[in-house]
């Protein structure tokens, strides 16, 4: 119960910082448009706490689900229920540190990680904290792994290699020289994205498995094939980053050739698309399957993106321009944010036994963050076609290229406001559900491995 | 609850299959990782290393979070622009570089850099224009998708 508890502080936790990660994307959003508006956050700092906020949502929200999934799903408790409480003190002491080094303007890390690098040995040796809880809780369980505890474990696992190597620079060789640190930079990056991401898709099987009570999607070939394919891009499908940097060129071919592979899971989207469209239909009035078909759209929309950008031929005009910031918000938002909304409602519904909020509490919140998302996504595409054009195939200086994009960056901004509407609406109704609901007295961490929804959860 | 390890759940030799596929794929990126942090750059040896000005310039670009801006090979901040070359491009140089960096633009404030801080940023700077160019503007495509520049191993 303990555990329970501080598995649902961590998911709260993290809803507060998605609210407020997307208030600083707000912010930075409006200072591409209007120099100068909000001086007071400038651009440096709205950034980083933009993107250090939203990346805790994704952290938090996917570790409380796992600490809250994982007992239900091996049947047994959690091997050490305490270090949950601790790994959570730990998180909310470093990411307190961390916010307020960014508001003094105190950087010295790198990109996304600008925080002071000794900040970053706690967030890694927090997280080992998880990795002894996971695999210890998730041995004890019987019989071969599903395809969610495989996404988990390697999630987990590269998560720690991966942010450890994104900080080899400290120990730089002194006749190394700046590309190659580029490129393992990139590589510690891309894979750490992957590695995430393996713990939001191990979250979003587990939660159909939950709602729809059929064990065999975990358990099919085509499950394990679809683990393989992301595993394999989380590995070896980064350098598409870095195809314009002068990298060996071997380092290009292959990030080609394996990203190419994504198209399998692409035409199985399509193959299955008038399936899943019923199946959206059918399930319309179900809170939580409506994020979840919401996030496979975005799967769709983004995998299209991501394929196409991966072409080096593509990439060359939408590398470095406002492309690549839509491919990350169609991840973060798009796919990400959609399944740990469903998580989070699941989980609170689970908790207390009964719906805690229902379709017609969220419909607005749903409505804003979906539409706002599209139109703000397009307006960055928009924006990155014209700068890829006119850097690559003409001499303009960089203002006046800009000045061609500002439109689209408007576009962007306003767009960007209606989400932050969505956001916040979901955000509230998320919070409600997790903090003002008494959890049920019966819950235990030893409750059957399929829970089957009564009827009115889906509602 | 269900127990056991039925065939048609994934038990059996496919377990075995699976585990050996994905330590198969660990051992290729423990191969790639060294192979990526030996040989994973096409610059000539000498070139784009950092020396001592350099070096803390690196420190100076961030504890100033400049990322949050600017882009090296198109990689960081869209605020502004790309500085890859702007210590060796037409019509800029080292000089250009260290009065932005003191005095700031229209959309860029200064910063609060002092003047020995903007000589060993203007070091690093000079680094990375020496180790290639960026954007690339000849586009020379291949049927495969790819551009003819991404095949060679010669320096930019």
């Amino acid at each position: 119960m303990t555990a329970d508890r501080d598995a649902r502080l961590f998911v709260l936790l993290g809803v507060g910082a998605l609210w407020a990660g997307a208030l600083f994307g707000v912010v930075g959003s409006w200072q591409h448009v209007v120099p100068g508006i909000f001086d007071a956050v400038p651009f440096v700092k709205a950034r980083p706490l933009h993107v250090s906020l939203v990346v805790a949502w994704i952290f938090m929200a996917a570790v409380g689900g796992v600490y809250y999934y994982l007992p239900r799903l091996v049947d047994a408790p959690l091997h050490a229920p305490r270090l949950v409480r601790l790994h959570l003190w730990l998180w909310v002491g470093t990411g307190l540190a961390i916010l307020g080094s960014y508001a003094l303007g105190r950087f010295g890390g790198r990109e996304y990680w600008e925080f002071p690098p000794w900040l970053g040995a706690v967030v890694a040796g927090s997280w080992l904290l998880l990795v002894y809880n996971f695999f210890r809780t998730a041995f004890k369980g019987k019989g071969p792994w599903p395809a969610y505890l495989w996404m988990w474990a390697t999630g987990i696992a590269f998560f720690l290699f991966t942010f450890l190597e994104a900080y080899t620079w400290l120990w730089q060789r002194p006749d190394d020289n700046v590309v190659r640190d580029l490129t393992v930079q990139w590589k510690a990056y891309g894979a750490l994205t992957g590695s995430w991401n393996m713990l939001v898709y191990g979250t979003s099987m587990v939660v159909m498995e939950r709602i729809s009570g059929d064990r065999s999607v975990a358990r099919s070939c085509t499950a394990f094939l679809l683990f393989a394919l992301g595993f394999t891009n989380l590995l070896f499908g980064w350098a598409h980053h870095v195809y314009p940097v002068p990298s060996a060129p071997w380092l290009r071919i292959l990030a080609y050739a394996i990203s190419m592979t994504e198209w399998i899971i692409l035409a199985r989207i399509i193959r299955q698309w008038r399936h899943t469209m019923q199946g959206a239909i059918d399930h319309r009035g179900q809170l939580v399957h409506r994020f979840l078909y919401a996030s496979e759209l975005w799967v769709f929309l983004n995998l299209g993106l991501a394929l196409l950008i991966s072409i080096p031929a593509i990439n060359l005009f939408s590398h470095g321009t406002h492309i690549t910031v839509a491919h990350a918000m169609g991840s973060t938002i798009g796919i990400n944010t959609m399944i740990l909304f469903a998580s989070v409602f699941h989980l609170a519904n689970d908790a207390r036994g009964m719906p805690a909020v229902r379709v017609a509490d969220t419909r607005w919140g749903f409505r804003l963050l979906n539409g706002g998302l599209m139109l703000f996504w397009l307006s960055l595409i928009g924006a990155g076609l014209v700068k890829g054009w006119y850097t690559v195939m003409t001499d303009l200086p960089f203002q006046q290229i800009m000045e061609r994009v500002v439109p689209f960056l408007a576009s962007f901004a306003v767009w960007g406001l209606v989400l932050f509407m969505g956001i916040t609406l979901l955000a509230w109704q998320a919070v409600r559900a997790l903090w003002w609901t008494a959890p049920r007295s019966t819950a235990t961490t030893r409750s059957p491995v399929i829970i089957t929804p009564p009827p009115t959860l889906q509602s | 609850m269900e127990r056991g390890v039925p065939e048609e759940e994934g038990g059996g030799w496919r377990a075995v299959h699976r585990r050996l596929i994905f330590f198969g794929l660990v051992v290729l990126f423990v191969v790639q990782t060294g192979l990526t942090w030996t040989s994973s750059t096409r610059v000539a040896e000498g070139r784009g290393t950092l020396d001592e000005a350099a070096r803390r310039g690196r420190q100076v670009y961030q504890e100033f979070n400049c990322t949050a801006c600017h882009q090296f090979y198109g990689l960081g901040g869209y605020m502004g622009p790309d500085l890859t070359n702007v210590t060796r491009a037409e019509g800029k140089g080292p000089a250009y570089a260290k009065g932005i960096i003191l005095h700031g633009t229209k959309r860029m404030p200064a910063l609060g850099v002092s003047a020995a801080q903007a000589d060993d940023l203007v070091a690093y700077l000079d680094a990375w224009a020496a180790s290639g160019t960026y954007p690339v503007r000849a586009v020379n495509l291949t049927p495969w998708g790819t551009y003819r520049e991404m095949h060679t191993t010669d320096d930019r």
